[in-house]
Formats: C-alpha cells, structure tokens, sequence
C-alpha cells in the first residue's frame, strides 16, 4: 500500500489524544459529603462494570475514528508508482510497441500496429508536460529518450511492423533500463501489444517471471490492441528438397499451410524469370484445418544452371498478409569437377568412389552432382589443379615429396583433398610433404576380422554429417563392416570427424591454409580380395546408400557447398561463398525493396557476409556484369512463429507476469482509469472516509445513548 | 442564627392563612364536612360578619347585630377543630445537608412546620413539637396560643441537626408518648431502613393517630447532578464511596425512585399522607398544593 501524503499519517498519533484524555482527564475524585450513600452503594458494582465497557468502546471507537481519519488523509492507495506529488508532475514514461510483422492484422480496416499508433499519440498527448518519453519498439538497437514530446509523437507515427522482432521481455528489460537512467520520480512503461503467445514465450515461463519481476518498481500498463478471435491463413516454412542441385536434377518444394479456421486456400508458386517477372509454376487448392497444418507440395523441374528465386503465394486476402507469401532461393549448379587419383589400373580403383559420387545413370541424364576425372599418381604432376575444387587421392601410394609440395600448395590456395588411405600407404608418408597434408602419422594397420567394427554417426555436429542427423539411430552402419583400417596419430590441428565404434577416428579434417584436408582412415575400393586383405565393405555391401552419402557429403564439404545457405529466417546473416576464382572486391547486393547497395566480400573467408537481412524477400547478389559476372542470390522469410496469431488470456497473462504487478487495458477509457489508478494507486479515501463517518456516527450514537441517559434522568421525579 | 421570623414569611402567611388543615378523624362519619362538625360552637373564634343571603343557615345569624342595624348578618366563625398536632423534626445530621440550595433539608423542614405551626395555632388548635434523633431530643406540649408559633420556631431554630439517627426507635418512642389522637406531622430525609420505618409508622397509625409524612430531600439528592469522578462521603457513618458521578446517575435515580415509591406505596396503603418534597420546590407551593388537595379529599 502506498500513500500520497505518507507525512499525514503521523496524525494517527492523535488517536493518542483521547487515551491521554481518558488517563490524564481521570481527575482526582471530588470529596463531597452525600447523606443518601446507600443508594449509590446498591448499585456500585453492576455500574462500574457497565461504565467500564461503555468507557473502552467509545474510547476505541473515537481512537478508530482518528486513525482512520489520519490514515484518509494521507490518501493511501493500493498502488502508486511515486512516492509523493500530485498526478501532475512529469513521468518518465516507455512506449514500447510490439512491432512484430502479427502487428499487421488487419482489422475492421485497422492493422494492429496503427490501433497502437493511435493510442499511444494519444496516449503521448496525455502525458504531464515535460515528462520523458521514449519510444521503442522491438527492432534491435539502443533505447533512448525522445528529445520533447514532439519528437516522440513523430517517432511513434512512423513506426512499422519489423520482420525481426526481438523478444517483447528484452525490449521490455531494455526500456525498463532506459526509465531507471531517468530522474524523474515516477515511471511508467506502456506496452503496446496484441498479447499474442509467441510474444511471451520463447523461453521459461519461470525465467520470464523472474525477469519480469524486476520491472515491478515502475507502473506496467499493457494495452492490448490484439483482436479477440484472428482469422489468419498462413504459409509455413518452405523445405527444398535441396538448396544446391545439379541441373536437370528434379526439384521438390513444400510448405504447410495454417489457419485458424477452416476453408480452402489456393497456394500458388512462382519462379522469378531472367527479367524479373514471376512465372507461376504451380497451383494447388488446400483444405485447411486449424489443428493440423496441411502441407502443400510442388515438383519443379527444368531448371537450367544459376541461381533461381521464387515465391509461393496464398491466393486471396486475410487479415495478415505478411504471412501469406514465402520466398525462396535454389542455385543449379554444373557438375562439380573432382579430380580421382589412383594407382593403376586407376579407373577400377577408383571406380567405387566415382560410381558413389557420379551413378552411372545420372551422367547419363546430366543430373550427376559431380564430374570424376581420373588419373593415376604419375599423371597428377600434369594436372592443373586449380581447376579442380577438390582432389581425392584414393589409396595413394608413397608421393613425391615435389607431388606432395604441389598438392600442399594446391590446399594452401584454398583446395580440397580427400585422402583414402589404404593398402599402399607406406611410412614415406611420414616425410615433411605428407605430414603437412596429412591428419597425422601413420600408426599401425588396426585390424578387426570378425566384422565387429563399423563406422558410427550420431551426435556429431559437424557440417559434413548434417545430413545424417536427422537419421540418426537408422543408418544401417553395422552391415557394412570395416576389417582394417589405420590408426593416426592426430596432429594438433586435426580433429575427428567421424568415428568408429571403437571410438578411432574413420575421418580427419585438417585445416591447411585456406583449404581443408579430409583424410579417411580405411579405403574406398571394391577390390575383389581376399577375406585376410580386405579392409572394409563400405561401398559394396547391399544397397551401400550410407557409403553413397557419406561420399556426396564429404565432397560437398569439400567444395564448401554445405556451409552456405540461401534461405534464411529474417534477420540472421546471410553468408554466401564465392569461388575463389570468380572473387570481386565488391558486390552489389539488390533487397526486396528494389534498393541495392554495396557490400565487400571477405577474401579470406571467401564470401560475402550481408547482415542486413530485416526485410523478407529475395535478395540479389551480383558483381562484374551479365557475362563473366556472378549473380547469385538468397531468401529471407519471416519466422513461422512471428505471424502467429494465438492469443494468451489474461490469466495466462498474469502466470506469465508471475508478481509482477501490471495494468491491462483496452480502450482509452481503461487507460485513462488504469493510469489514474495506477498513478495514484486504487485511492482508498473513499472508502477510508466513509468508514470514518460510520466510526463517528457509531461513537455518536453510542454516546449519546449513554449520555442521553445522563442528560435525561435528572430531570426525572 | 436568624429569627424565627425568616421561617414566617408574610407572603407564606397568605398564601396558607386562608386553608385549613383538618384532621381526617373529625370529619369521619359526617358527610356534611366542616358545618357538621360534632364539636361546632365548642372552641369557635368569631372571624368576621356578612350580609345574609339567601341559602344561609338562619342559626347563624348574629341577631345582636340585627337589633343594632336592624340588618340580618351572618356570623362567620373560623374554621375549628380539636386536633392536636405534633411536629416532628428528625434532627439527624444529615438533615442538615444541601448541595447547592439556599436551605438545608432541615431549614425547608422548619419552614414547612413553622407554617404548619401557623395554620394549627391560626384555626385555634394546639400544635407541639418533638425533635428526635436517635431518641426524642426535646419536646414542647402542644398549645393554641399565639405565643406557641414563637416558642415553637424559637426552640426549633435553636436546634442543629447532628449526630445520628435511628428514626423508627424514636417513632415507637414518641407513639408510645402520645395519649390522644393527634396529627402527626413528621419531617424527615428518611434515610434509614425503610422497613422498620415503615413499621413505626403503621405503628403510629395504629395508635389512631394522624400521620402526614413530609419526605425531605435535598434537591441533590433527587437529581443526582454530579459529574466526574466524586468520592461520596455519608455524612453520619463515614462510609466513602467513589464513583463516576456522570454514568452513575441513572442508576441512582432509578433507586432513588425505588425508594419513594416503597413510601408512597406503604404510607398508601397504610393512610398515610405522604408526601415526597425536595428543597429545590417552593414549599410554600408545595405545602399549598398538599393542603388542596387535602381539602378536597375530606
């Protein structure tokens, strides 16, 4: 309970006053000399007691009436946000608007975000002259006080809705620091916000109370400008069948479809051509449900090499258009070269890993990812190995130290290599060049001829594995058995990729200069051996699939095909790797809008790092003209959760809120009520004073009883 | 101390001159009241003359005063009675008491009795005193004369109220004294046992005697009007009492009330006049009203 004049109630120390009285006021007895005693000494007793009771009630009563009378005056309230001063004085106040892309519902003509605006222009109007305001809404940035009243009604008119929208309790935490920094006596923080659920819980209930509950010094007022029951159909997130493909490799594309009631919805996708114009490149009619999302796919084929962008489109109008289209990027790539080299006869050799990375069936249709050349170790020294993104030495026998520095310089400059040890390998490896390539020296031949080694992929985050993640458990390793491989000793800065069961790495990566090295520690070969010379049944086990992706994975990590993306969610970085042969020193980066602007690459990490990615859209990445140029490109999305329309009540409300003590209000009015009483408190005066009436009245009553009786009887005869 | 005088006074005269107290004894039995007197003509004292009218009883016309004026003249005799009266004064300490009156009960009671005193002497009866306080303290024989009013108001304005009293013993007493019927006044606070008061007095009436039983209260003693904290003091035994004069009232007056009505009750029942007086009433006014009413009841 606070108090508005906390001083005044020192006066319940008058309550003091009638005690004093009692006690002090009990004056010393008069002697007076009374013949008729005996009627007095009938009755002695019987009134004692009965004055006695009749003393301490008034007594209680009138001390009551002067406690309460001091407790009225000093204007208690059950909440007030300052200390002392009169509804007038200056607050430091926070507008803090939700501007998160929901905010665009659309609303008896009315986007949420525009309600908002309107209330809090008032609302700013409202405000006690010089108070501090600050606007913030949920981008990301620095919270500061508005210079006057004025700026912050210009700040609030050209608020608008943010596909990145932080976390209402950070923006919340970050304004509440914003008020602390300020002066002034009282602080108030206005939320502006349609309550819906993905605002509040990104995280822990229980940690956001906490956090929550630290704001409680300042007047919380949350207006909700949410509508009760949104209609909303909604596309979730777009999954590619891939992000990278060859070209005339078949192409799927799916999304879901939400609502929160029931209908059909058309979902349209859209390519965008080489001139910009979208081509609609698929139709389907959804039914939708609001407990399940329906999902929606399409099959596009054709795609000739570069980069292609498009859109899928929810046909017709709701009342959140923000979440009615979702964009996308897919890049046709020509197929990889890699050179395979091999000791002789190399092709069969290398056949395992070449029919692993290139199936015979896709080289015949062009959907192959990967373009093998083979040669053997004798060849390599005429190879210009620039041209080749990655080289795979499988089975390499001893090299020369000349081919080693070649290949060593090849990796520095920012090639891949993949080294399938096996049978040939000899300690000459050992030698300067290939300990620079190589993950570590050569140990002994670790050999397992009961089949009871297999390689394992589980928890491993690495990107080369991220395939296998989402299948982990069900990769059926333990059918392809591997009887002998090498055991490494690891230099520092290698590290395992993948293991086996016994726990010794089967892959190491090495980092060289700008290039990486993979170096597997069992070969790849399908040589027809004997059951003491084999060494593993990786590539020809049935139906070898694993051997099959490990293979494509680790070539595309090679290549650094899997570290970028062309999706993202609104606001993360976008990376984009650029070959180091085609590097520009700047690179002209077209967004959503149409407004482009210019953005160096990294040339050490070879790519180009764009951060600004708030808007959701395709974005254009181009350098170095129409020929000879690059023009890539990638997709931002809003996150599925930003358009989420579900609405918490206001018992969730106040669970979220835990302690915290706020104000929920809807209309002016409310404000006008919630801020009055907020400001000052529930005013208990009122009350306080009425309760004094009826103390007085009480004591009044009852003492003129007694005292009527008093007053009466002399006149009796 | 004053005069016998300061209990007489002359507008006091007139107002009681022209009443009468009779005894109800006398009048028993003859329904014509005054006229039919047994004893008429027997201790008369000529008042005045009037002409005769009509109506008159002719055996009241003086004819000596028709020989003389050749006018018929009614003789006007005042009014006579044999009655012996007795005032009896309680001369107990707390007689003497007042709060805030100019009298004291005892000084009323003298006032009361010195015009009493009158009005017997006046109508030729002869009036005594007794004064008691735990027995009869002193006692003048009744006389009709003039002088007797001086002598009664002389001894009693001599007298002070003080000491205790035992008013029921001192009633027996004086019931046990009186040979004759008499009428009894008795002035007294009464604040003993009610009970063998009470008794005395039947005790009186018993005798055949005429009892009129002035009660006397200080006006103080009545009302009650005292606030605060008092502590009481009775002034015959000593006795404190402290209270809270202000919330006590009530239940004082409502035992006071108890109390008067036990007297009025028994004295009621026993033929008694009682009558209840304290010292803020006119006794004079008080007396007149009591004597009117007298009169017409007999």
């Amino acid at each position: 309970m606070d108090f508005v004049n906390p001083a005044l109630l020192a006066g319940a120390a008058a309550a003091a006053a009638p005690i004093i009285l009692h006690l002090v006021m009990r004056q010393q007895p008069r002697h007076l000399e009374f013949p008729a005693l005996r009627f007095i000494q009938v009755r002695q007793d019987a009134n004692r007691r009965r004055l006695k009771l009749r003393h301490i009630l008034l007594l209680l009563l009138r001390c009551a009436a002067v406690c309460l009378l001091a407790a009225a005056l000093a204007r208690p309230s059950v909440k007030a946000s300052g200390v002392i001063g009169d509804q007038e004085a200056p607050v430091a106040a926070a507008l803090v608007f939700d501007t998160a892309p929901r905010m665009d519902y659309r609303h008896q003509n009315q986007t949420r975000l525009e309600v908002a605006r309107d209330i809090g222009l008032w609302l700013a109007g409202q405000l006690p002259p010089d108070s501090q305001v600050a606007v913030i809404d949920s981008r990301h940035g620095e919270a500061a006080f508005q210079v006057d009243l004025g700026a912050a009604h210009d700040r609030i008119k050209r608020l608008e809705t943010v596909a990145v929208a932080r976390p209402l309790v950070e923006t919340l935490e970050q304004s509440a620091e914003q008020l602390r920094k300020s002066e002034l006596e009282r602080k108030e923080l206005y939320v502006f916000t349609d309550l819906a659920q993905a605002a509040w819980k990104r995280q822990g209930t229980s940690t956001l109370a906490q956090r929550l509950a630290k704001l409680d010094e300042m007047g919380i007022y949350i207006i909700d400008v949410g509508v009760e029951k949104p209609q909303n159909f909604a596309l979730g997130e777009v999954h590619l069948s891939s992000e990278v493909l060859p070209r005339s490799r078949p192409w799927t594309l799916a999304c879901e479809v939400m609502a929160t009631q029931p209908g059909a919805r058309v979902v349209q996708a859209y390519l965008v051509d080489s001139e910009g114009k979208p081509q609609k490149k698929g139709e389907d009619t959804v039914e939708a449900d609001p407990q399940t999302p329906r999902p929606v796919e399409f099959a596009i084929g054709g795609l000739e090499t570069g980069t292609h962008q498009g859109y899928l489109r929810l046909v017709g109008s709701d009342g959140l258009a923000a979440d009615d289209r979702r964009w996308f990027t897919v890049e046709v790539k020509p197929p990889w070269p890699v050179l395979v080299v091999a000791s002789s006869p190399s092709e069969a050799r290398a056949d395992s890993l070449t029919r692993a990375l290139a199936p015979p069936g896709f080289r015949r249709t062009g959907q192959a990812r990967w373009d093998c050349q083979v040669v053997s170790p004798q060849q390599l020294g005429q190879q210009p190995l620039e041209s080749f993104p990655a080289v795979a030495l499988v089975d390499p026998p001893p090299l020369s130290e000349e081919m080693w520095s070649k290949l060593h310089v090849y990796v520095q400059d920012g090639g891949s290599l993949a080294i399938f040890l096996g049978p040939s390998a000899q300690p000459p490896y050992n030698g300067v060049g290939g300990q620079e390539l190589l993950a570590g020296a050569l140990g002994i031949q670790a050999r397992f001829p009961d089949g009871n080694l297999h390689v394992v992929t589980g928890n491993e985050q690495h990107p080369m594995l991220a395939r296998f993640r989402p299948l982990r458990g069900s990769v059926p390793w333990d059918a392809f058995p591997v009887y002998r491989h090498w055991q490494l000793e690891p230099v520092e800065q290698a590290a395992a990729v993948l293991n086996y069961s016994n726990n010794r790495p089967a892959v190491l990566e090495r980092v060289v200069g700008k290039g990486r090295v993979l170096t597997m520690t069992t070969p790849v070969e399908a040589r027809d051996v004997s059951d003491d010379n084999r060494w593993n049944r990786l590539p020809v086990g049935f139906e070898p699939w694993p051997f099959v992706m490990l293979m494509d994975q680790m070539f595309q990590y090679l290549v650094g095909s899997t570290d970028g993306r062309l999706n993202y969610a609104a606001g993360e970085t976008a990376v984009l790797r650029i070959a180091s042969a085609r590097q520009f020193s700047t690179y002209l980066v077209t967004t959503p809008r149409g407004d482009s602007f210019r953005q160096s690459a990294d040339a050490s990490e070879q790519s180009i790092v764009i951060t600004g990615t708030e808007r959701p859209g395709n974005y254009r990445v181009r350098a170095g003209g129409a020929s000879g140029g690059i023009d890539r490109g990638f997709s931002v999305n809003i996150p599925v959760e930003a358009s989420d329309l579900t609405r918490l009540d206001e018992q969730q409300l106040k669970q979220i809120w835990g302690e915290a003590d706020f104000r929920l209000a809807r209309s002016r009015e409310q404000i006008d009520r919630e801020v009055n009483t907020g400001r000052v408190g529930r005013e208990l005066f009122g009350l306080l004073i009425a309760v004094v009436a009826l103390v007085l009245s009480a004591e009044h009553v009852l003492s003129n009883r007694f005292y009527r009786e008093r007053a009466q009887q002399p006149g009796r005869r | 101390m004053a005069t016998a005088e300061k209990y007489l006074k002359p507008e006091v005269i007139r107002q009681i001159g022209r009443l009468d107290l009779r005894a109800q004894f006398i009048v028993k039995g003859f329904l014509q009241g005054l006229h039919a007197s047994p004893y008429h003509g027997f201790s008369v004292e000529f008042s005045e003359h009037r002409k005769y009218t009509p109506g008159d009883n002719p055996q009241d016309i003086d004819w000596l005063v028709y020989a003389k004026t050749d006018k018929y003249y009614i003789k006007k005799f005042e009014a006579e009675t044999n009655i012996t009266g007795y005032l009896v004064m309680d001369l107990s300490r707390s007689m003497g008491y007042t709060y805030r009156q100019e009298l004291t009960k005892f000084d009323y009671s003298i006032c009361l009795a010195a015009a009493l005193c009158y009005l017997m002497i006046h109508q030729q009866d002869p009036v005594g005193l007794i004064t008691f306080d735990e027995k009869i303290k002193s006692s003048l024989p009744p006389r009709s004369k003039r002088a007797q009013l001086g002598n009664v108001l002389s001894l009693l304005s001599k007298l002070k109220p003080a000491g205790e009293t035992a008013i029921a013993k001192s009633l027996v007493q004086i019931a046990a004294m009186l040979r004759h019927r008499s009428l009894l006044m008795l002035f007294s606070d009464l604040l003993a046992d009610p009970e063998p008061i009470i008794k005395a007095l039947r005790r009186l009436r018993h005798g055949g005697h005429d009892v009129i039983l002035f009660h006397i209260l200080d006006e103080a003693e009545v009302s009650f009007p005292f606030d605060g904290v008092v502590e009481f003091e009775e002034p015959e035994t000593h006795a404190k009492v402290q209270v809270d004069a202000g919330g006590f009232r009530a239940d004082y007056l409502a035992e006071m009330d108890s109390f008067r009505d036990t007297y009025r009750r028994e004295c009621f029942q026993s033929g008694i006049d009682y009558v209840a007086l304290d010292t803020s009433m006119q006794f004079d006014k008080a007396l007149l009203e009591y004597l009117v009413n007298r009169q017409a009841r007999y």
